[in-house]
């Protein structure tokens, strides 16, 4: 069915309008952590595009390719609407994350996966509920699965080549204030799921 | 955000897309409100927010954000701003904190 369907692309009102979306659905989730760790969650503006994959890597503005990172996904679906959610936590974060989050085990790499896997429930959660409330979607999600640990972005992306083509990408950089800690929420939709969701915001901008 | 003004508010309403540009506009004299957005590029709202205090401009400034975390609100006060609203915005908060400072009457 898709091929036959041009490619798909934004109007700049339809931007506009992700971002919002996004906006609020970040700032809810920022609130969420902000609460669980007692810290300010410095909100930044969010990045929506359509990119193919191969643009995938140099979309991410904020964690560049030479740090290491670790990397979790979590997929939801719910009416017509199916995308992932990937967490990219740079490992410099855990020191600081996991003293907020007053991680009593050893920070080794088990260590690391519980904190990655704490913070991937608030954020991961919040915002794609957050996103659906505004859509009036019910999304399903799917348990968070590890991506890698200590790895390059390109690794990441490289393993996941074959499921995208082009895709819609939303980009959510939060950093914590006076904290080292910075981490890229990435939401990502499949082409399907953005003609629909294309539709429904269209009654969004009408009024 | 402009759906969410009162209908019939017998006002002007201008659009900045930046917080520079809103600067621009209250320096111009042209506002009385100004609902201020935190999250913008070039100049966000807590920059904005900053100029308005340091020069004394003449304007109210409501804030407008998505950030709903308690410390946000809690600055955008200390830094001048009158209320703070959450988005989406609700047309009747909207209202009633227009009503509560006077710029709209009850049976606007």
């Amino acid at each position: 069915m898709s091929e036959t369907l041009p490619p798909i692309s934004l109007t700049e009102d339809e931007r506009d309008c992700y971002q919002e979306i996004t906006n609020v659905a970040m700032g809810q989730a920022a609130d969420r952590l902000a609460r669980l760790l007692n810290v300010y969650v410095i909100l930044p503006i969010p990045n929506v595009n359509v990119i193919e994959i191969n643009e995938f890597q140099m979309t991410l503005k904020a964690i560049d390719d030479t740090s290491s990172v670790s990397a979790v996904c979590q997929g939801f679906i719910g009416a017509g609407i199916a995308g992932e959610a990937l967490l990219i936590f740079n490992d410099s974060s855990f020191a600081d994350i996991a003293t907020l989050l007053d991680y009593q085990g050893e920070l080794d790499q088990h260590g690391e996966l519980e904190v990655l896997m704490d913070v991937a429930n608030v954020l991961n959660g919040a915002c794609i509920q957050g996103i659906g409330e505004q859509l009036d979607i019910d999304f399903n999600q799917t348990h968070p699965m590890v991506l890698g640990q200590h790895c390059k972005i390109s690794d990441l992306i490289n393993s996941q080549e074959a499921k995208w083509q082009r895709t819609l990408a939303i980009e959510i950089n939060y950093t914590i204030e006076d904290k080292n800690v910075n981490c890229d929420l990435l939401l990502l939709f499949t082409e399907d799921s953005v003609r629909h969701m294309n539709r429904l915001i269209s009654f969004l901008l009408d009024d | 955000m402009k759906r969410a003004l009162p209908d019939g508010w017998d006002v002007e309403v201008e659009f900045a897309t930046n917080g520079q540009e809103a600067l621009d506009i209250v320096r111009a004299g042209n506002a009385e409100v100004l609902f201020l957005d935190l999250t913008m590029p070039v100049l966000d709202g807590y920059d904005t927010l900053e100029i308005i205090h340091k020069e004394d401009l003449p304007v109210m400034v409501i804030v407008v954000s998505g950030d709903i975390q308690p410390e946000a609100r809690e600055r955008v006060k200390k830094m001048g701003a009158i209320d703070f609203i959450k988005k989406p915005v609700d047309q009747s908060k909207a209202q009633q904190v227009l009503l509560e400072y006077g710029l709209i009457t009850g049976d606007a």
